[in-house]
């Protein structure tokens, strides 16, 4: 059963300042599965955040196709939930409020959508914030916030455009950790964009590297779960992993 | 120094029991200077009266049912004009600010007419309109509008094109994503674009019912110089005054502190 499918995708703009056109993406072709966590590296301007974009349906791409479940996707839709660099949470509204946005869109009434919501600020350990507003949390649980709404609308993927790069790197381990732990218990299917190669390693089934708007190589990760960084970090198939990955990157 | 920095603190402290303190203090030195400069007879009184005449003129004025009669038609006029000024600026910001076909269009056409303020639309208006109140309005709508507008279209423009994306992608219609996120990410903007409008409309009503006026605080100025009664038109400078520190502490910056502030959106 594949969830998403990118065929021969690719993403031609006209760049006005050259005067030409740029292939950010050439021919990108992907299989993601249900309940898989794939992580796409590869250094800037490979195309990765173009690619999530277009899967997102933030951006029309000019060939090739993407199918969800086997239908086109066709702009921007619930069925796949993004969590932004940015947070891009919702300043003018509580936590909750955040969190109860999807199902509100779905015209889920008042009660059972805060009943929702307070489950999954459970689930991120926010139940204490439902009632402050986004600019009264630090940056970390900010996040968490992004992540749960994402996560609150059932969304057939998660996609995740480097959504710890923001965050201090104390942070950042705990939340790798927090969101390897959801993963587990809730088994989204989730494409998990970043530059951070140990990141893109300790999150994923699956690494995929891009390379000039092309996919250089993919790389299974087999590493037991839970995973959390104090076994990891002088772990043998991490560490080599790690380097096998980045050796790509480099090479890029 | 000692006692100065003590004086100065329980001085905060009582403002901050009393906020309407710190709007008063202030003016205590003014006035008091005002006093001592009409005390010391270096002026003739009916050039420059002191505070005690001016406050005697307003309960006079007050008790003949003058100034309570000119103030509410002021008033009036006011919000009347900033009301429409708000219906027609709002829409015609948001879509300024969401269509890009609209805005070339539109901004060269804002700007230029932004430029021909208030007053240089008189001539004309006297003409077409003749004295009435057409003409006010006219004037009072078309200076809210230019500042509710152009703040609009930039508080439009300030919300992160993210945060649309993040609506969209958690299932809001494009209808939806202007009414949840385009409209309250603009929302202080809009409040800056009000308190502006209503800042200039303000100062054009005067203007207007100094022209073409037959009441109002306006009105009531400028026929005080006809009469040579510098009491009233001193009066007439400090209601102003007064009048928009009211609506400026007491009604804008509350909903400030409520939406954009509150929501960090605004640093205080």
């Amino acid at each position: 059963m594949k969830t998403l499918t990118l065929r021969n995708l690719a993403k031609t703009y006209f760049d006005p300042y050259a005067g030409a056109h740029v292939n950010a993406v050439q021919d990108v072709s992907l299989e993601v599965e249900q309940g898989e966590f794939v992580s796409v590296v590869g250094p800037s301007g490979c195309g990765k955040t173009t690619i999530l974009n277009m899967i997102a349906g933030f951006i029309p791409y000019s060939g090739g196709e993407i199918l969800l479940n086997g239908k086109p996707i066709d702009g921007p839709g619930p069925e796949r939930g993004v969590v932004f660099q940015s947070f891009a949470l919702f300043p003018w509204k509580t936590v909750l409020d955040n969190v109860g946005f999807g199902p509100k869109m779905r015209g889920v009434p008042k009660a059972e959508r805060d009943k929702i919501a307070y489950e999954y600020l459970a689930l991120a350990g926010l139940s204490h914030a439902a009632n402050r507003y986004p600019n009264e949390l630090s940056g970390g649980m900010q996040q968490r916030v992004g992540v749960v709404r994402a996560l609150a609308n059932h969304p057939d993927v998660l996609l995740m455009d480097e959504p710890f790069a923001s965050v201090d790197a104390q942070t950042r381990m705990t939340l790798q950790e927090e969101l390897t732990r959801i993963w587990q218990e809730r088994r989204p299917t989730v494409i998990f964009i970043t530059h951070d190669v140990p990141e893109a390693v300790f999150l994923a089934n699956r690494v995929v590297v891009l390379s000039k708007g092309r996919v250089l190589d993919q790389v299974e990760v087999d590493l037991p779960r839970p995973r959390v960084w104090n076994d990891l970090i002088e772990d043998d198939n991490f560490k080599r992993l790690s380097s096998q990955v980045l050796h790509m990157v480099r090479s890029a | 120094m000692n006692i100065l920095l003590r004086s100065w603190s329980a001085y905060t402290r009582m403002t901050l029991r009393w906020p309407g303190l710190a709007a008063i203090v202030p003016f205590i030195p003014v006035i008091a200077l005002w006093l001592a400069v009409t005390e010391a007879g270096i002026f003739p009184r009916a050039f420059l009266p002191g505070p005690v005449e001016v406050v005697k003129a307003f309960f006079t004025l007050t008790y003949k049912g003058i100034l309570p009669d000119y103030l509410q038609d002021s008033l009036l006029r006011l919000i009347s004009g900033a009301a429409v000024g708000m219906a027609l600026g709002i829409p015609l910001g948001v879509l300024i600010g969401t269509s890009r076909w609209a805005r070339r269009i539109s901004w060269p056409i804002l700007l230029f007419f932004q430029a021909i303020g208030d007053i240089a639309w008189l001539p004309i208006l006297l003409i077409w309109f003749g004295f009435g109140i057409t003409t006010m309005t006219f004037v009072i709508v078309y200076t809210v509008l230019f500042p509710v507008v152009l703040n609009t279209v930039l508080g439009v423009e300030s919300v992160p094109p993210d945060m649309a994306r993040a609506a969209r992608s958690l299932g809001a219609s494009r209808a939806r994503v202007l009414w949840e996120v385009t409209l309250p990410g603009a929302l202080p903007n809009i409040i800056t674009g009000l308190r502006n409008g209503l800042g200039y409309g303000w100062r054009a009503l005067i203007a207007v019912e100094i022209i073409v006026g037959t009441s109002g605080i306006g009105f009531m100025m400028f026929d005080a110089r006809r009469a040579g009664s510098v009491v009233e038109i001193l009066l007439g400078m400090i209601i102003l005054g007064l009048l928009w520190y009211i609506v400026d502490a007491w009604i804008l910056a509350p909903i400030e502190r409520a939406t954009g502030q509150r929501w960090g959106l605004v640093t205080s």
